[in-house]
């Protein structure tokens, strides 16, 4: 069976003041329909770029396309005209954003919003389209939806925002929804009930999520498959389980002992030193190296690739010796 | 143990826009009589979501924020009560750190004279004796003295951080506010950043209140933990009481929505306590508990009587029918 | 642990000066108004000459006579001596009002923008006063009221131009007192006094310093507007009284006022120049780019 959304060794390079920089250095992704991925890592890593590269949103210039493929249900859309990639965003593959206030305009109520990304697919009269924008409000957990269809994206709360936003995003019954960070700007206890929300419409749509987050413990409760993403590069890959008990790259394993968890109560966190290194800076090793414990000379020559060990694929030369 | 902090009914209200030309302006009440108290060498974290008023609760014990009653006693002396320049010259005993490492620091201004600027104020030593310290408290904080004449821009949000907490040592004080420091930060900074103030409280035996939306956060750095909930404390205990026994059902709502490894998806997680909805409006606050409306145990008089906060069992709770999560 | 590449210590003037080296419309106003500038300071000592005094036919044209390059005036005066001497007070009057346009907005608009409440009504109030008189007619009654000197006309052009600049001050005052470094200055017991002028105004200057720019170039029209009205200070000379002085005559000899005016222009455009390339050596956003 092919994936539904397969990106296989995307290279996307950006031109800034340092000279071209390589965001993605050869990523490659799949996801299949009804499962949940996660792509994590800090700011910087290339997640964001990733998810704007599937919706055919890179600028360009400054950014480029630079090789590999991103094919959604066999289709390639590396290359694809830009009219082909407007009816497919939003209709087969539809995202949501951070922040859910500079995402819907301001000035139109938040059912006409959803009424217009319907009519954009679908032929259906204005009265239906608003109908269904109701029913979808209702459908992600909006209280007197009907009353809600007819406010100003200022009226409502920031959950209440991202419920429209998700609302909006499975209007035409998207065939993958890219979630970025969805949950950054809530509260806690409202990202609960969006976490809730988006696992309920995966049960009821059968969508493939692709969820980019910052935090193992929103992975933890999403994710079926997990990327770990480093300096524009997957370094490890596997099951949402395998990754968080047995990570194998040290910086998904730093990732994972530096959350302050609540069922934890060490003294001290565990510290990955430094900072992730600017783009334009990376060497020919691994960009992880400087904040590497176990980094020999190797590791700072010759950039590890993503292959099979013990357990599951990991980019790193440490593992690949058994040194860790 | 001595009392270091001693908070009184503190209340705070703002005044909003007018609704009509001549309408009063409406009162948003965001601190309602607030009491706790904060011991020598311990940490205090208040945890609650926006708009619970745990920054205003925070800013208006130090005087950063006016308050509209109550009383402040620190070290037995009311801060609300003192004048102006009483009021600057115990600025010295209290400092602060922002939750934002890039707008907390003046751009225009070099590190050195950055960190340097309180002892400038207060006028402590020769400008040789300050500048030692500057790179002394460097050092403290895990910075490199050659960067010192660096400006802010030229930093990391975790350095940036670190140079906040310098400043803040700089008059030794005795009460270290922190703000959110470090929901700004990626999450491997964090770590970096909570292992350094976890030290620095241990070696030089500071006090710290900490203002967090992050269970996880607080339970690492905090001795005793207070739940605001629409301008009210609503569950006050130790860490340990409060982490394993809380007793308010908001308390354990946040619990169980703070994303955890444990919930595993593969699992079929289901969290011990939903809670669906909002905050109310501060602006007008409902009667009786502000968490009724949300409330899986709520009953008439939960929306008629506020309920006090009271020692019932292991924490102190503001609620009618506190108790474990029923299963 | 080499958390960042060692960077030198660079002020954020400094970064900003080097964003305005890179700025080739900028620079081209600098070369300009140096020129401008150096002509008129130094130029007499090269060519000398009394541009008060009669020396040669009136309405000499400019090339003919190698003595007189830019020919005479309709008084038979030369024309270049004018503009080398009349340079200085036209620049001076700029810069003075300019200087007097900043000290009284910006000490206005950041009281208004950092104490708010009722300062801020009254301060804005007065402001709004000024902005709604017609500033031509209102500086021509000053300069009519007390003798038109040099020290009048840039007094009145900076009584009428400040509003704008008290505006923007306590617009920037209003958005970086919100600050968390201002917090942070009040938090370790600094007084109002120091936060407004150590903390808040360094970092309000860099839209001020480019609004003065524009000043200066709104100034010297205003000032050779003036003089076109026969209001300028009769017994200084500068390029706005030349050409106040010869407009009778434009129809028979374009060249007494086309000079002065092009110097006018040119000064102007200099500093519009360099105005928009401090604007964008300010603005942080460009710099990425």
């Amino acid at each position: 069976m092919t994936a539904l959304l397969d990106i296989t060794d995307l290279k996307v390079t950006f031109n800034t003041r340092y000279g071209q920089v390589t965001a993605l250095d050869g990523v490659s992704l799949h996801v299949n329909a009804g499962e949940t991925l996660g792509v994590v890592g800090e700011s910087g890593c290339g997640k964001s770029i990733t998810a704007l590269a599937t919706m055919g949103l890179i600028p360009m210039p400054p950014g480029r396309i630079a090789g590999g493929s991103i094919r959604l249900a066999g289709e390639e859309l590396v290359g694809a005209s830009p009219a082909r990639m407007r009816a497919m965003r939003g209709a087969d593959i539809a995202m949501i954003f951070q922040e859910p206030m500079t995402s819907l305009n301001p000035v139109f109520t938040v059912g006409d919003q959803i009424a217009e990304a319907i009519m954009l697919h679908q032929k259906v009269s204005a009265d239906r389209a608003f109908k269904d924008a109701v029913a979808l409000l209702d459908r992600v957990g909006i209280p007197s939806p009907a009353d809600r269809a007819r406010d100003y994206p200022h009226q409502l709360s920031g959950g209440m925002r991202q419920r429209v936003m998700i609302a909006m995003a499975v209007s035409c019954r998207p065939k993958v929804l890219i979630a970025d960070e969805p949950t950054t700007a809530l509260d806690v206890t409202v990202q609960a009930q969006i976490f809730d929300l988006l696992n309920e419409i995966q049960r009821d749509f059968g969508a493939a999520i692709v969820l980019i987050t910052h935090d193992m413990g929103a992975i933890s409760e999403m994710a079926d498959r997990v990327a770990v993403m480093y300096a524009g590069r997957i370094i490890e890959e596997a099951t949402a389980d395998d990754v968080l008990d047995f990570p194998q790259h040290p910086y998904a394993r730093g990732l994972i002992d530096c959350i302050p968890a609540l069922g934890r109560e060490e003294h001290a966190l565990k510290e990955i030193p430094g900072v992730v290194p600017p783009l334009h800076l990376l060497g020919a090793g691994c960009a992880f190296a400087e904040r590497c414990e176990h980094a020999n000379d190797r590791c700072r020559q010759e950039k590890p690739l993503l292959v099979n060990h013990d357990h599951h694929p990991a980019a790193c030369h440490a593992v690949e010796e058994g040194r860790i | 143990m001595t009392k270091l902090l001693d908070v009184r009914d503190l209340t705070v209200r703002f005044a909003m826009p007018r609704k009509g030309l001549f309408g009063p302006r409406p009162l948003l009440e965001a601190v309602r009589s607030v009491s706790f108290t904060l011991e020598k060498g311990r940490a205090l974290g208040i945890v609650g979501e926006s708009g619970s008023g745990k920054t205003t609760t925070a800013m208006a014990a130090i005087r950063l924020t006016e308050a509209a009653s109550g009383q402040v006693l620190f070290e037995g002396e009311d801060l609300l009560a003192l004048p102006d320049e009483e009021m600057r010259a115990h600025r010295r005993n209290v400092q602060l750190i922002f939750q934002d490492p890039y707008s907390s620091l003046n751009p225009r201004a070099r590190v050195i004279d950055i960190v340097r600027e309180p002892m400038d104020l207060m006028e402590m030593g020769t400008m040789e004796e300050r500048n030692a310290r500057v790179r002394d408290l460097f050092k403290l904080v895990g910075l490199r003295p050659d960067q010192l004449n660096l400006f802010p821009h030229q930093f990391s949000g975790g350095q940036r951080q670190r140079i906040s907490i310098a400043r803040a040592l700089t008059t030794n004080p005795k009460l270290l506010v922190c703000d959110e420091p470090v929901s700004a930060l990626d999450v491997a900074i964090q770590a970096q950043i909570l292992n350094l103030l976890a030290r620095l409280k241990d070696e030089l035996g500071l006090s710290y209140l900490l203002i967090s939306h992050d269970l996880g956060v607080v339970r690492h750095v905090c001795d005793d933990v207070a739940v605001m909930y629409l301008g009210k404390i609503v569950e006050h205990a130790s860490r340990s009481a409060l982490f394993d026994s809380a007793q308010h059902p908001y308390t354990q709502a946040l619990l169980s929505a703070a994303p955890s490894l444990a919930r595993r998806k593969s699992k079929g997680y289901v969290r011990p306590l939903k809670i669906s909805g909002d905050p109310p409006s501060p602006i007008n606050p409902p009667p009786g508990c502000a968490f009724a409306d949300r409330c899986p145990r709520a009953q008439d008089i939960c929306r008629e009587v506020q309920p006090d906060l009271e020692d019932k069992g292991p924490t102190r709770v503001a609620c009618h029918f506190p108790g474990p999560i029923a299963a | 642990m080499t958390d960042t590449p060692d960077y030198k210590a660079e002020s954020p003037a400094r970064e900003a000066w080097r964003m305005f080296r890179r700025n080739v419309p900028a620079l081209v106003g600098v070369v300009i108004l140096s020129f401008i500038v150096l002509a008129t300071l130094y130029g007499t000592f090269f060519y000398a000459g009394d541009p008060y005094n009669v020396v040669w036919a009136p309405h000499e044209r400019p090339g003919v006579t190698p003595e007189f390059p830019l020919g005479t005036d309709y008084l038979g005066r030369d024309i270049l001596a004018g503009m080398l001497t009349g340079g200085g007070p036209t620049l001076a009057v700029g810069a003075a009002a300019a200087a007097i346009t900043m000290v009284i907005g910006i000490t206005l608009g950041s009281l208004a923008g950092f104490y708010g409440g009722w300062v801020d009504n009254l301060l804005m109030r007065i402001t709004e006063f000024f902005q709604v008189l017609p500033a031509l007619l209102f500086a021509m009654v000053l300069v009519t009221l007390f003798s038109p000197s040099l020290w009048t006309i840039a007094i009145a052009i900076g009584v009428v131009s400040w509003p704008q600049t008290a505006r923007l001050t306590r617009a920037e005052f209003l958005r970086i007192k919100e600050l968390e470094y201002v917090t942070a200055a009040r938090a370790i017991g600094a007084r109002n006094k120091r936060i407004i002028w150590k903390v808040i105004l360094p970092n309000a200057m860099p839209p001020l310093i480019v609004s003065a720019t524009l000043t200066i170039g709104i100034a010297i029209l205003f000032e050779a507007g003036l003089s076109f009205l026969g209001l300028g200070d009769p017994n200084v000379m500068s390029w706005g009284l030349m050409i106040g002085a010869n407009r009778d005559y434009i129809l028979d000899a374009w060249w007494p006022v086309t000079f002065p005016g092009l110097a006018i222009f040119f000064t102007v455009f200099a500093v519009s120049l360099i105005g928009d390339g401090l604007n964008d050596a300010f603005n942080p956003k460009l710099r990425e780019r």
